[in-house]
């Protein structure tokens, strides 16, 4: 058996293993890179080429800053403050959290995001006596939507703007008008089809807010100073966000440069904070970044970009193509692996094609594929498993139904807006 | 379980690992249960009543009479101590101790019941030989809430603010209580 043979084969074995997930992602991943390194597919000095650190450390340092900001109370209090201000009106629970949960997935990770919020919305919903599935559905698209605008709001926009050189700047101009548009398109069906179900009497509603009046957002503050240094940390980290290209230096450093401060700043116990950096994620990342090192060594992402130039004739033409392979794929396949196989195959299109527009094209389709279906993204699965532990169900077809609209008419949408920036 | 619950019980234990734990754990100190956010409802209130409950406080009527509902009034006498007296002294002796309980009893009772009465609560009244703490427990299985004195079933001091009897019934029934 010849290498291209066997890089091909552990990449299609690993990403079977990723999509069915009887083993945990990160082994599967890992254990896919050691294969490759194992036979040199990858030679161990080429490693570090593959192994995009830009992403792992940015990554690292995001979640630094996070896991320290949770530790006082913020995001409780955000919940509750939000949760008060929709005064036990289910449209504006709708609409506030939505905005919320899409603003907090703009600069931090989707999953922190949705496991915070979810359990608030879950309880505004009991309060209300109304299914949570709306509320849930909308909180799953706005999450994965916010994550599109910016540079730090998804993985596959953090692959991607580390592999493109692309800035944070440059990720909100492009991305953030498709990323608003969107957001008001997803809520506008979202209202359309429930609206009849987010309905409370005058009565319940008065009792929905004695019940939030008494729950007090002060008092889930666990550390007042910890709390407004994380408040001010994430502010100046994303302030330098917005000048890092200016300043030269690259995004990884600006988070971890934030996460040091606070470490620093708060004087929290590191080893508590360090400890619950989510690992696994980032040996998955490492994993996926060796096994298709696999197969850029091997020669095949350029046959199969060869492959594709072959077929595609004009700019328009790779633009549809990379957006809505990109969309329906992640819907099936995880965006993140999705993004690190697809990332070389655009690099690769470079020689013939300019490559610019497909950057957004491919983050499009890979953030915004993931609304699709319930295993489309991370958020999606998060927010399921949560209510499926709650006792609330929603089946693969019914999130099928309203999944695959959203993912349509967004993507849709948004390459429209590209298609008129870059082709006509 | 099907092939899809499955697959997403995996996904969501490989994705957010234990994270889920400690959110909703910190959730549960602020938000109010599933039982906790149902009012009940009260039609019918216990009310242990013995020669250590010598007054009520005004406040507890004021709550009382907040509720339509039926109070009923138990004065149960310790059947232990009688049948001790019984054993240990004479027939006599027991009947003199079982005559003198049921008239203090009766005079607890009527006090009770007649200051209920004028808060305008309706009013049920027992009286009977039993053991103080489970014919309590077996009661209050049949009502809506349960008031009792801290010193039901026993002297109070500084020291020991709740009697023993009234700290194994609040362990035991599972209506709302108030302990006065």
């Amino acid at each position: 058996m010849n290498m291209e043979t066997i890089a091909l084969a552990v990449f299609i074995f690993t990403y079977a293993l990723i999509v069915s997930e009887r083993i945990h992602r990160a082994v599967a991943a890992m254990f896919g890179a050691s294969i490759v390194l194992f036979l040199k597919i990858v030679p161990w000095e080429r490693v570090s080429y593959y192994l995009d650190l830009d992403t792992i450390f940015l990554l690292m340092g995001m979640m630094i800053i996070v896991n320290t900001a949770r530790n006082s109370g913020l995001f409780e209090y955000i919940a509750i403050k939000t949760a008060k201000f929709a005064k036990g009106n289910p449209i504006r629970v709708l609409l506030l959290f939505s905005v919320v949960t899409a603003l907090v997935s703009s600069v931090l990770d989707n999953v922190t995001t949705v496991l915070l919020l979810t359990p608030m919305l879950l309880y505004i919903s009991k309060l209300m006596e109304l299914s949570p599935i709306p509320f849930l559905l909308s909180e799953i698209f706005a999450s994965n939507i916010g994550g599109t605008a910016t540079l730090i709001g998804d993985p596959p926009n953090i692959m991607i703007g580390s592999a493109a050189n692309l800035s944070f700047n440059e990720f909100l101009t492009n991305m953030g008008l498709i990323s608003l548009l969107d957001f008001i398109l997803m809520l506008g069906v979202i209202y359309m089809v429930y609206n009849r179900a987010l309905n409370v009497s005058s009565d319940k509603r008065r009792r929905i807010i004695n019940s939030l009046e008494s729950l007090d957002e002060k008092a889930v503050i666990k550390d007042i100073v910890l709390f407004k240094k994380s408040v001010a940390t994430i502010i100046l980290v994303v302030s330098l966000f917005f000048v890092h290209d200016k300043i030269g230096i690259e995004p990884a450093v600006v988070a971890l440069f934030g996460a040091s401060l606070l470490l620093l700043w708060s004087m929290e116990n590191p080893e508590g904070i360090l400890e619950r950096i989510e690992w696994t994620a980032l040996f998955f990342f490492g994993g996926l970044f060796i096994i298709v090192g696999g197969l850029e060594e091997t020669g095949i992402i350029a046959e199969v970009a060869k492959w594709v130039i072959g077929h595609i004739h004009s700019q328009g033409e790779a633009l549809l193509v990379i957006t809505w392979f990109s969309a329906f794929s992640s819907a099936i396949v995880d965006n993140i692996p999705l993004t690190a196989a697809m990332i070389p195959l655009i690099k690769h299109m470079g020689n013939s094609l300019n490559i610019y527009p497909l950057w957004w094209a491919l983050s499009l389709g890979a953030c915004l594929g993931g609304n699709g279906t319930a295993i489309g993204a991370s958020a999606n699965v998060v927010v399921i498993g949560i209510a499926e532990r709650e006792g609330i169900k929603i089946g693969f077809g019914d999130f099928l139904k309203m999944g695959m609209v959203i993912m349509v008419l967004t993507v849709a949408l948004g390459v429209g807006i590209l298609w008129i920036r870059y082709v006509g | 379980m099907g092939l899809y619950s499955s697959l997403i019980r995996r996904k969501f234990r490989n994705i957010a690992g234990k994270r889920y734990e400690h959110v909703i754990r910190e959730y549960r100190e602020f938000l109010l249960t599933k039982e906790e956010m149902v009012l009940p409802e009260i039609n019918s209130i216990l009310m242990p009543l013995d020669r250590f409950v010598k007054e009520i406080p005004f406040d507890v009527y004021d709550v009382l009479s907040a509720y339509d509902a039926r109070v009923l009034l138990v004065y149960i006498i310790d059947s232990q101590i009688f049948q001790i007296i019984r054993q240990t002294l004479n027939k006599e002796a027991s009947e003199e101790f079982r005559k003198k309980e049921e008239e203090q009893g009766l005079k607890i009772v009527n006090k009770i019941s007649n200051e209920l009465e004028n808060y305008g609560i309706k009013v049920q009244r027992r009286l009977f030989f039993g053991n103080k703490s489970e014919d309590i427990i077996k009661l209050a299985k049949d009502q809506d809430m349960l008031v009792i004195s801290k010193a039901y079933g026993s002297e109070i001091t500084k020291t020991s603010p709740l009697s023993p009897i009234v700290l194994k019934i609040v362990q035991h029934v599972y209506i709302p209580t108030i302990v006065y």
